[in-house]
């Protein structure tokens, strides 16, 4: 692979790969705001200049300039070399690149950082993007120092509403276009232009139109500063606050890996931003996903219930294995779960298949939406290709099958993971069973319906696998302690076993990993890269 | 240890002088005596004392320093004044519209190490001239108790909205939920010099001194 030399570093890189991809790739960043990788170059922030020296023998090409001098108190003629923005300038096979090393870049990046904030309002105490603002960032690195310009700043709207979820501020914009590119080349719906020129450009809608696509979320997220807020995460929380646990978007079957950003302190999750996996999601993610960590939060339930009364775990269990004792295997129904993780169906799966001795194995989760080219898939389900690998030798019945051999009086008895139905018209069915045991993470018609209920750990209180369409097995780490009563669903159906006098004796994720991991068939994907 | 068995056993002799027991007579133990030695020397100093106020004699306890010796003051009507950079309760500065000057930007909940401020922001709702440049505390809440008084956050507020000068220490309530101070409380308590407003070195729209939100008018 040819090579170049950045700051007197060998970097490698691809015929045609630009100075800046081809250094990000190892791992060396050139401050950046207008570059994405995932989009066109617009090159117009200036940030990313870098000096390219001559080749041996040539001259380099030196611009007449005008310079401070501070002691002559004038500007004195001097010469700079020709800055290159290292975001365009594809890289050459020995080319010498001067990035940090040059003294002309240092002051240029300086410059630009000073141009960019000259009609800043500089309003971070009340901005969103604080703390994981560039312009706070470069400022720190690359310039210090305070701004020349004593004029009153050029006055541009602020909190105009683009559409549902995002907020636009004229005065914090630098223009970089970045969400236009994103919306026109990623989405192709090029909702949002650039109007008007210099310090009076700001990005406007498309005329009759609002930002309503179904990525508009991630507009804030490529957003380097503090010009587009997400409404849903507005005034919320301090950015410092949060910690991330990289996880998987428990939205459809792509599985896109995410960050959920939580609050240790108040134990409760914030937002879910996109992790950069180019098998899977690239850099980006969906509204829908995005959104989708209310679910932590939303409509759980924290505690156990046995017929619709509270109780404590411990009682719980021994209740439903009194309900689930001496039920004829033939008569029992195990229904695993698409919105549960690999660990918590294998658990189930063990437990009502090898030790209850039931044939019937179904499987529920939430009903199919819609999916689009981009990202979204129509299974709204994290793991239905998990559960389906789980079974290996007879693939799970659906839920309306479920209803129809309750119906016809084939099953008397349920154990059930999650609580949605596929089929929303077919929940009657559960109300005719003798006995329904559920591990449900979240209110729903299988709760609802159920002798006992147990509360089992969202994906962002434990650690679990999810096999997307794909059949990529990805890991999503625990962000925040078990809310309420829950414990993750492998432990509660451990508990369950040893109550119904079992041998199930785990009593850490790995165990149930190792004895998991000839059935589940596939491997754990490693996500790649590093942050845009 | 080896024993020794050359001396004589049983305690040692400890040389001297014995002192005689108190008597035990009549005057002792009826107490009668005592008591009234006691209440003259309580007497002498309640007409030196009484001598002295009237008069006018006496330095005043709460100025006088203790250097002296200590004086007794009759607290709380008499109080011992605070120097000027005391850190007492908090109290959250006005605008000159009477709102809070906070913006809810949590800097100080974030500088403070007790971690006893809570604060939750609103915004203002499309087409208040404030909008987007303002955000404010829908609620904001100390607990007095937890507070160690550093006066970090008073250090860290960008817009001088919490400040500490209020001069009042907390008082002994009967319940730890008393010391809990919202957002209104904190509003209702002045300044030393019993002002409640501040000035924000960023003017903001509708205030004097605001050059405008229209971008025509730059310049």
């Amino acid at each position: 692979m040819p090579s170049f030399k950045l700051d007197g570093q060998d970097i490698p890189f691809e015929s045609g790969e630009t100075i800046i991809a081809a250094a990000r790739r190892a791992g060396v960043d050139i401050p950046h705001y207008c570059w994405h990788p995932g989009l066109s170059v617009a090159a117009n922030c200036r940030m990313c200049l870098v000096e390219i020296l001559p080749p041996a023998g040539r001259k380099a090409m030196m611009l007449d300039v005008l310079e401070w001098d501070a002691e002559k108190q004038d500007y004195v003629p001097a010469k700079k070399p020709k800055l290159v923005p290292s975001c365009q300038q594809a890289a050459g096979e020995g080319m010498e690149v001067a990035s940090a090393s040059s003294e002309h870049v240092t002051r240029a990046r300086s410059a630009v950082q000073e141009l960019l904030l000259l009609n800043h309002p500089v309003d971070c105490p009340i901005c969103d993007q604080a703390g994981e603002c560039r312009l706070q960032d470069y400022w720190l690195e690359h310039q210090g120092t305070k701004k020349r310009m004593h004029d009153e700043i050029v006055h541009k709207p602020k909190g105009v509403v683009f559409g549902p979820t995002i907020v636009y501020d004229a005065e914090r914009c630098i223009v970089c276009t970045r969400c236009v590119r994103f919306c026109e080349e990623v989405i192709q719906d090029p909702v949002l232009e650039k109007r008007e020129r210099g310090n009076l450009s700001e990005i406007a809608l498309a005329p009759g139109r609002e930002l309503d696509h179904g990525y508009t979320l991630m507009t804030e997220h490529v957003c380097p500063v503090g010009a587009l807020t997400a409404r849903d995460f507005r005034f919320k929380a301090r950015v410092w606050f949060l910690r991330s646990a990289p996880s998987v978007c428990m939205g459809c079957a792509t599985g896109c890996n995410a960050y959920l950003d939580f609050d240790p302190r108040d134990n409760t999750v914030y937002r879910h931003r996109p992790r950069e996996n180019m098998a899977v999601n690239q850099y980006w993610m969906c509204d829908e996903g995005m959104l989708d960590y209310r679910r932590v939060h939303d409509g759980r339930v924290l505690s156990a219930r046995v017929r619709g009364k509270k109780s404590t775990v411990g009682d719980a269990v021994e209740k439903a294995a009194a309900v689930l004792l001496g039920v004829d295997p033939e008569r029992l129904g195990v229904v695993l779960s698409a919105q549960h993780s690999n660990e918590d169906n294998f658990a189930l799966l063990r437990l009502g298949r090898d030790y209850l001795g039931t044939g019937h194995i179904y499987v529920s989760g939430r009903a199919e939406g819609l999916g689009d080219k981009v990202l979204k898939h129509a299974d709204k389900n994290p793991n239905a290709a998990g559960v389906t690998a789980l079974c290996t030798s007879t693939p799970p019945k659906s839920f309306g099958e479920l209803a129809k051999d309750i119906h016809d009086g084939r099953i008397t008895h349920v154990l059930a993971l999650g609580s949605y139905s596929s089929d929303a018209t077919k929940t009657d069915a559960l109300t005719k069973l003798q006995g329904l045991v559920t591990l449900a993470t979240r209110e729903g018609p299988v709760a609802k319906h159920a002798t006992v209920v147990l509360p089992v750990s969202s994906w962002a209180e434990c650690d679990g696998t999810f096999v997307n369409a794909k059949g990529m097995a990805q890991e999503s780490e625990k962000a925040i302690t078990p809310r309420g009563d829950s414990l993750p669903g492998w432990k509660l159906v451990a508990a369950l076993a040893k109550q119904l006098g079992l041998p199930m004796a785990w009593t850490k994720l790995a165990q149930v990993r190792s004895a998991m991991a000839p059935e589940a068939g596939a491997t754990v994907a490693q996500a790649t890269g590093a942050e845009a | 240890m080896a024993i020794n068995t050359n001396g004589p056993l049983g305690p040692k002799k400890v040389a001297g002088k014995a002192i005689p027991r108190p008597s035990r007579n009549l005057a002792v133990q009826s107490y009668v005596p005592e008591i009234a030695k006691g209440l003259g020397i309580t007497m002498k100093h309640f007409f030196v004392n009484t001598k002295e106020s009237a008069l006018g004699q006496r330095n005043d306890p709460v100025l006088e320093s203790i250097d002296d010796g200590i004086n007794c003051i009759s607290y709380p009507e008499q109080r011992r004044p605070y120097p000027a950079r005391f850190r007492g309760l908090h109290r959250l500065t006005h605008r000159p519209d009477g709102s809070p000057r906070c913006v809810a930007c949590l800097c100080c909940s974030t500088a403070c190490p007790a971690q006893c401020i809570h604060i939750e922001a609103g915004e203002y709702p499309e087409g208040d001239p404030r909008r987007g440049y303002e955000r404010y505390p829908k609620r904001f809440v100390i607990d007095e108790l937890r507070c160690v008084f550093c006066g970090f956050c008073v250090e860290a507020c960008p817009c001088d909205a919490i400040r500490m000068d209020s001069g009042m220490h907390a008082a002994p309530y009967d319940s730890r939920d008393q010391f809990i101070f919202e957002r209104e409380r904190l509003l209702s308590f002045s300044g030393r010099d019993g002002t409640f407003e501040t000035d924000n070195p960023r003017k903001e729209p509708g205030e004097p001194g605001h050059p405008g939100v229209d971008r025509q008018k730059h310049h």
